[in-house]
């Protein structure tokens, strides 16, 4: 059967495919209102096991794919993603959340030292316990990281809706990007306002993630309540019309 | 000499810009007489600027109203662009005969320089085909009846294409039922085609047909020419359907890709631009040396103190498993670190584009393309 139909979108006014920017460039001039792109332009693919995979593996949807790519343009990665084995995508999101004022390098510096943290604590943990705790002791501060956040992740949200001139709080499912999010917000403010004068930010952050790791602690707690509230207020569940 | 004939876009209205500041009173005298102007002649020249004032007096309301261009007018419309191309290129000094369309375009730009910002108000001289929209002709004749049989559908060449489509539809199937009474059928399994065509987009079917579509209409008919491509056609039926079909550009062939050259010990190298923002960056790679990367002449550590940079640096020669295989000198200047840092990946991707594979090649603008 042919290609069905790719929806290619001609900028129809003679401009071309999608190019929104203006082709005169004076010289001396420098252009200030940058381009967007346009909808036709693809996220890029930093995956390189996507690309090494031999031919002869692809399934007929992937060989596809794959040709369909080839004809379509694709914008260019951020400067924050690379294939390295090293990026993470829930560190790269975690610190663009607790950066402030485009300080990326603060930030970034931040975050190393959290992890660095974590890393000495839980080894001096290690080194004092005795065998059968040496065990059961996690020293990687990624998978401490993505399991704190996971622990800190509500199941059930709360929404304000109007009804009858009054707002209540409804309880309300949450999709995973907005539960992690939730997670990442209330971390990060837990760790900004209760933290005492005179501590700095990765010791804080250290010591919350350590907690939220064991299911305890003051953003677990955060998390409790919000069930609690939406226990309470089931009733409401039949404002919801989504 | 008679003046080519050139004309300010369709009939639209512009705003005057001039260089200087001209006072309000003038400009209104102005426009009164240039809208005084559209009235009396068709043909507008270029040292007439018409503009029509927001609010619309009686004078202007017979302009609203849908031009109509006949058969006659374009006709004429096509000779007097035709002798005006030709006066054109007697002026430029160049041959007549083999004057095309670029040439004019560059003519027009020398003879009327124009600094207004929006294209399509700079004055063109094109084909007026390309100029005067798409008019269908008297669709009934002098007895008022109708030509075609499916006038009163009110969109009769859709619906005549559609009848066309799903006749050679019942004509394949008939023909199959015939193979398969006789017991000559054989399944054949329709070979899937690879990418490098797509279906005509909604916009072009509605200028092949002079008509407007619905999304309903347009959807139907496309589902109507996959289900005739999907049955084993012949010569005609292949070609009516290809007659829809459009190729589409495979995008990398459109970077040309350098060869390698040689300096004077018969090391490979290879040179690459790019930019980001307000960066501009030369990197030259060359194809043995141990991972060194010299910008600007000094070490790329001391450079970019953020890790952030050097991550990307490093990200061309990483996705190609090229790490420390290559070494880099490039110059970089504008921009700051950031887009520094952008501009020189980009340099460096473009380079590296020599040395590899053409595969390689698709699977790095997938990835990291040029902006």
């Amino acid at each position: 059967m042919a290609a069905p139909t790719v929806k290619v979108a001609l900028g129809w006014s003679g401009l071309g495919l999608g190019v929104r920017r203006a082709a005169l460039r004076l010289p001396g001039l420098v252009q200030v209102r940058w381009s967007r792109y346009g909808p036709e332009y693809q996220d890029p693919q930093t995956d390189k096991e996507y690309y090494r995979k031999p031919l002869a593996q692809l399934t007929e949807e992937e060989t596809y794919e794959r040709e369909l790519r080839k004809t379509q343009v694709i914008k260019a990665a951020p400067a924050t993603k690379t294939c390295s084995v090293f990026e993470d995508p829930v560190i790269s999101k975690f610190t663009n959340m607790m950066m402030k004022g485009g300080n990326k390098i603060l930030a970034r510096s931040l975050m190393t030292q959290t992890l660095e943290a974590v890393k000495r604590k839980q080894f001096e943990k290690y080194h004092a316990a005795s065998a059968e705790e040496q065990a059961t002791i996690e020293r990687n501060p990624y998978t401490i990281f993505h399991q704190a956040l996971k622990n800190c992740e509500p199941v059930i949200g709360l929404v304000p809706i109007l009804k009858g001139g009054h707002f209540y709080q409804v309880p309300v499912p949450l999709a995973d990007r907005r539960r992690r999010f939730l997670a990442m917000k209330w971390m990060i403010t837990e760790c900004r306002e209760k933290k005492p004068r005179r501590m700095l930010m990765p010791e804080k952050l250290s010591q919350e993630l350590l907690e939220a790791f064991y299911n305890r602690g003051p953003v677990i707690k955060r998390k409790h309540d919000m069930h609690k509230m939406a226990e309470a207020n089931r009733a409401l569940a039949h404002y919801r019309w989504w | 000499m008679a003046a080519p004939c050139v004309s300010c876009g369709a009939a639209a209205s512009y705003r005057l810009f001039l260089a200087g500041r001209v006072s309000f009173a003038r400009e209104q005298g102005l426009w009164k007489a240039a809208a005084a102007g559209l009235q009396t002649g068709t043909r507008c020249q270029i040292l007439r600027l018409k503009h029509s004032p927001a609010v619309t007096t009686k004078k202007n309301v017979a302009a609203l109203r849908r031009e109509s261009y006949t058969v006659d007018f374009i006709k004429k419309q096509i000779e007097e662009f035709n002798i005006g191309k030709r006066h054109l290129a007697n002026m430029m000094g160049e041959d007549p005969e083999t004057f095309t369309q670029e040439d004019i375009d560059r003519a027009i730009t020398y003879l009327f320089p124009s600094g207004l910002f929006e294209k399509r108000a700079r004055p063109i001289m094109k084909h007026p085909e390309e100029i005067f929209p798409k008019q269908r002709a008297i669709q009934w004749g002098e007895d008022g009846r109708p030509f075609h049989f499916l006038f009163y559908t009110g969109k009769q060449s859709y619906y005549s294409l559609m009848h066309e489509a799903y006749g050679k539809v019942l004509h394949v199937e008939e023909r199959q039922d015939q193979l398969r009474a006789k017991g000559l059928f054989s399944e054949k399994p329709k070979t899937k085609d690879p990418i490098g065509s797509r279906w005509l987009i909604k916009e072009e079917l509605e200028e092949m047909l002079v008509e407007k579509l619905s999304d309903q209409d347009y959807a139907q008919f496309i589902r109507l020419l996959e289900r005739l491509s999907a049955l084993p056609c012949d010569a005609a039926e292949e070609e009516f359907v290809g007659r829809f079909r459009r190729t589409v550009t495979v995008q990398s062939k459109k970077h040309l890709i350098e060869p390698l050259q040689y300096d004077e010990q018969g090391m490979a190298f290879s040179t690459g631009r790019g930019k980001r923002k307000t960066a501009n960056a030369e990197a030259v790679v060359h194809g043995h040396g141990s991972g060194k990367i010299e910008i600007n002449g000094v070490d790329y550590l001391l450079y970019f103190p953020v890790t952030q940079d050097r991550e990307q640096l490093m990200f061309p020669f990483h996705f190609l498993d090229r790490l420390g295989k290559h070494d880099v000198t490039c110059t970089v200047s504008g921009g700051g670190r950031s887009s520094q840092a952008g501009a020189i990946r980009l340099a460096v991707a473009r380079a590296l584009c020599s040395f590899i594979t053409e595969d390689e090649v698709e699977w790095m603008r997938q990835e990291q393309t040029e902006a």
